[in-house]
C-alpha cells in the first residue's frame, strides 16, 4: 500500500507557506511500514493536511492517491472502507463521544473491524493509566486521559498508515514514552507506515524521514 | 487488506452496537401517536379495499352473461314531448353506439313488417296475434344449431322468451289451456300465419330453445328479411329496439352515455349498476380518506426521525468519521423500525380478516357470494405498505444522513 501526494496545495493557504513546504507543491511517495515524522509549527496546515489525508475536506488541488485511487474521488462507501482498514488516525481535537464511557468510545471503533477481542481494551487501558475511567464518561475525564482513549481506540482496526496530529500533545513525558511504546508494537503487529505530525521534533520517535511542512 | 488479522471472534455488528450513540427523543407521544394513526389508517384501507372487492362479488351475476359480456335491450325513451314521433333507431343511432368504447357491439332487432297470427291447433285451442322479431345469432344466449331457415323451408325455428313462457303458464289455466313445462314447449307445433299486401302463408313453427336474455319471440334473420318483402313489401324498416354487447352493463359510463341520449334501459339489468356506483363511491372515498390518515401518520414519523436524527447529529458524524458508512447506518437505523412496522401492519391485517368473518357471518348471515376470508389482494396490499413504511423510512434516514 503506497500513499501518492501529487503537488496537493491548500487553496486557502499563504503562497510563501507553500513554497518553503516539504509537502505542498512536491511529489512524495509514502510506503506502507516507513515512519513519518510531520514537523510544523502552527499555522502551517498540520491538521488541514492530516484531514485531508483521512478524506474528511477537499479543499485543495492536487492529487492524494492510495494505490493510485485518488481520495477525493471515493464516495462515502469507499470511505468508510478507507477509515475501516487502511487508515487509523488520532486528531487533534479527538473527536471523543463525550456522553459515552471510554470503554464504549473504543470499543465503537473496535466493533467496526476488530483487530483484538475486547479484553485488549482493558490491557491497553490499564498500561496507559485509565483502566479505572472504562466505565466513566468521557466528559468525566481529564484532557490527558481523554488523549489516551482517542489513542487506544486508534489501536483497535487493522491499519497500514496510522496517522497521528500532536498525539501526546496533553501527556506528560512519561505518559508519552509508554504511550509511543504501546503504538510501535501495535504498529509492528500490522506492518503499517506511521504518519505523527507535531509542532516540533519529538526525540522519542525514531522516524525513518522528518519532512518539514 | 485482511479485516481480522489479529482478532480473536467476530462480533456482529448492529442497531445494538450504535444505540448508545444515538440520543433518544424522549417525547413518546408523538411517536405512540403516529404508530397508532399508521394502524387505523392501514385497517381503514385494508377494510375499504376488501369492502370494494365485496360490493362486486355480491353485485354481479345479475344479468346473463356470455363470454364475459353482459347484453342490454335499449329503447328510445318515450316522453310526452316525442310521443308522436318517431323513436325508432336510425342506422346512425346504431353506428354512434357501436363507436362508443364502453360497447363492444350493438345490433337493431328488426321487426315483422307484415301480420303474424299464432295458433296451436287442436291440442291448444289458442290463437294469438304476434310479433316477430330478429336479432344477430351472437346476441341470442341460446342458439341451438336448428335455429337456421333456407328459402322454401316450411319450418320455421323460433327462440321464445322464458318469461313470456312464464307469462303464459299463470294464465293458461284460467282459459283452460294446458301448462307447459320448458322441455314439452318444443314439441308444441304452431301454426304460424303470415299475411300482408304481399300475400298469405302458413309455416309450422316450433319453439327451438327458450331464452332468458330476449324478451321477444325470435326467427333467423333471414326469415324476417325475406318474408318482409313477401309479405310487407318492404325492406326492413328501422327498429325501435337495439341490443348492446358491453363488458360491463352497470359500468357508469355506459349508464351516463345511455341516460344523456334518452335511451332507456331495462332496469333490472342496471339497477344493481347505480347501487354499485353510490357504494364504490362511499367505499373509495374512505379508501382516500385512509391513504391521508396513513400519510400523516407517515408524515409525523418522519418528523420524529429528523428530530433523532438533528439531535443525534454530532454522534452520527462521528460515526461517519471513523469509519461506519451512511448506507450501513442508514439500513441499520431505519432496520429498527421493521419490526414495528410489520407488527401494526400485521394486527391492522388480523383486524380486517376479523371483520370480514364477522360482515359475512353475521350482517350477511353466511351467504355464499361472499368469502369469509380476506381476498388475496389484501394480504399483498398489506405487504405492499409494510414494503412502502419500510423503504420510506429507509430512504428519508439515508438522505438525512448522507447530508451530514
Amino acid at each position: 500500500m503506497t500513499i501518492t501526494l501529487e503537488n496537493i496545495i491548500p487553496t486557502f493557504l499563504e503562497n510563501e507557506k507553500i513554497d518553503s513546504s516539504g509537502i505542498w507543491n512536491n511529489r512524495l511517495v509514502i510506503n506502507k511500514g516507513e515512519q513519518i515524522h510531520i514537523v510544523a509549527s502552527s499555522g502551517r496546515g498540520k491538521t488541514s493536511f492530516m484531514h485531508f489525508m483521512y478524506g474528511l475536506r477537499n479543499e485543495y488541488t492536487g492529487h492524494i492517491m492510495l494505490d493510485g485511487k485518488k481520495i477525493q474521488t471515493m464516495n462515502a462507501a469507499e470511505l468508510a472502507e478507507t477509515r475501516r482498514s487502511v487508515h487509523s488516525i488520532i486528531f487533534q481535537d479527538l473527536r471523543l463521544f463525550t456522553a459515552n464511557t471510554v470503554f464504549e468510545n473504543i470499543n465503537i471503533k473496535r466493533l467496526l473491524n476488530p483487530f483484538h477481542g475486547a479484553e485488549r481494551i482493558r490491557e491497553m487501558a490499564s498500561r496507559l493509566g485509565i483502566e479505572n475511567k472504562l466505565h466513566k464518561p468521557v466528559s468525566t475525564c481529564s484532557y490527558g486521559e481523554q488523549q489516551r482513549v482517542a489513542i487506544i481506540r486508534a489501536l483497535q482496526q487493522p491499519f497500514h498508515f496510522l496517522l497521528m496530529d500532536e498525539p501526546f500533545s496533553n501527556l506528560d513525558e512519561a505518559n508519552r514514552k509508554i504511550a509511543m511504546e504501546l503504538i510501535t508494537e501495535e504498529v509492528i503487529k500490522r506492518k503499517a507506515g506511521i504518519i505523527l505530525a507535531d509542532l516540533k521534533k519529538l526525540d522519542f520517535f525514531e522516524a525513518s524521514r522528518i519532512i518539514y511542512l | 487488506m485482511a479485516s481480522t488479522t489479529g482478532g480473536k471472534k467476530m462480533e456482529k455488528l448492529s442497531y445494538r452496537s450504535i444505540a448508545a450513540f444515538l440520543n433518544p427523543v424522549q417525547n413518546k407521544t408523538s411517536r405512540i401517536l403516529s404508530y397508532t394513526g399508521l394502524g387505523i389508517g392501514v385497517l381503514l384501507l385494508l377494510c375499504s379495499v376488501q369492502m370494494y372487492i365485496n360490493i362486486n362479488q355480491l353485485l354481479k351475476e345479475k344479468s346473463p352473461r356470455r363470454n364475459g359480456f353482459d347484453f342490454i335491450s335499449v329503447t328510445k325513451t318515450i316522453t310526452n314531448e316525442n310521443m308522436g314521433k318517431d323513436n325508432r333507431f336510425s342506422i346512425q343511432d346504431i353506428r354512434e353506439l357501436q363507436e362508443q368504447p364502453f360497447i363492444k357491439d350493438a345490433a337493431p332487432l328488426l321487426s315483422n313488417q307484415f301480420r303474424a297470427k299464432a295458433s296451436a291447433g287442436n291440442i291448444i285451442p289458442f290463437s294469438t296475434d304476434l310479433f316477430l322479431e330478429s336479432v344477430k345469432n351472437e346476441f341470442i344466449d341460446t342458439v341451438p344449431a336448428s335455429f337456421t331457415w333456407q328459402p322454401g323451408q316450411a319450418d320455421v325455428p323460433i327462440i321464445f322468451s322464458a318469461d313470456f313462457l312464464e307469462m303464459y303458464n299463470i294464465f293458461a289455466p284460467a282459459q283452460g289451456l294446458p301448462q307447459l313445462s320448458e322441455s314439452s314447449i318444443g314439441v308444441v307445433n304452431i301454426i304460424l300465419e303470415c299475411y300482408g299486401p304481399g300475400g298469405i302463408q302458413q309455416y309450422r313453427g316450433h319453439i327451438v330453445a327458450l331464452s332468458d336474455r330476449i324478451n321477444s319471440v325470435l326467427v333467423p334473420e333471414n326469415f324476417l328479411s325475406w318474408a318482409n318483402q313477401a309479405y310487407g313489401n318492404s325492406v326492413n324498416a328501422p327498429a325501435a329496439r337495439v341490443y348492446i354487447k358491453t363488458t360491463d352493463a352497470n359500468d357508469p359510463q355506459l349508464l351516463d352515455y345511455l341516460e344523456k341520449k334518452g335511451y332507456h334501459v331495462n332496469k333490472d339489468k342496471t339497477k344493481f349498476g347505480r347501487v354499485k356506483q353510490v357504494l364504490q363511491a362511499v367505499v373509495t372515498g374512505l379508501g382516500g380518506f385512509a391513504v391521508l390518515v396513513i400519510l400523516l401518520a407517515m408524515m409525523l414519523f418522519s418528523f420524529y426521525l429528523q428530530l433523532m436524527i438533528a439531535r443525534s447529529r454530532d454522534n452520527l458524524q462521528l460515526l461517519i468519521t471513523l469509519g461506519y458508512s451512511p448506507g450501513w447506518l442508514s439500513k441499520t437505523v431505519s432496520g429498527r423500525w421493521i419490526p414495528v412496522y410489520a407488527v401494526i401492519i400485521f394486527i391492522a391485517l388480523l383486524l380486517t380478516a376479523l371483520l370480514q368473518f364477522a360482515f359475512r357471518n353475521i350482517v350477511l348471515s353466511g351467504r355464499d357470494e361472499l368469502q369469509p376470508y380476506l381476498h388475496t389482494g389484501i394480504y399483498i396490499l398489506a405487504a405492499a405498505l409494510l414494503l412502502l413504511c419500510v423503504t420510506v423510512n429507509y430512504r428519508l434516514i439515508r438522505k438525512l444522513l448522507y447530508r451530514l
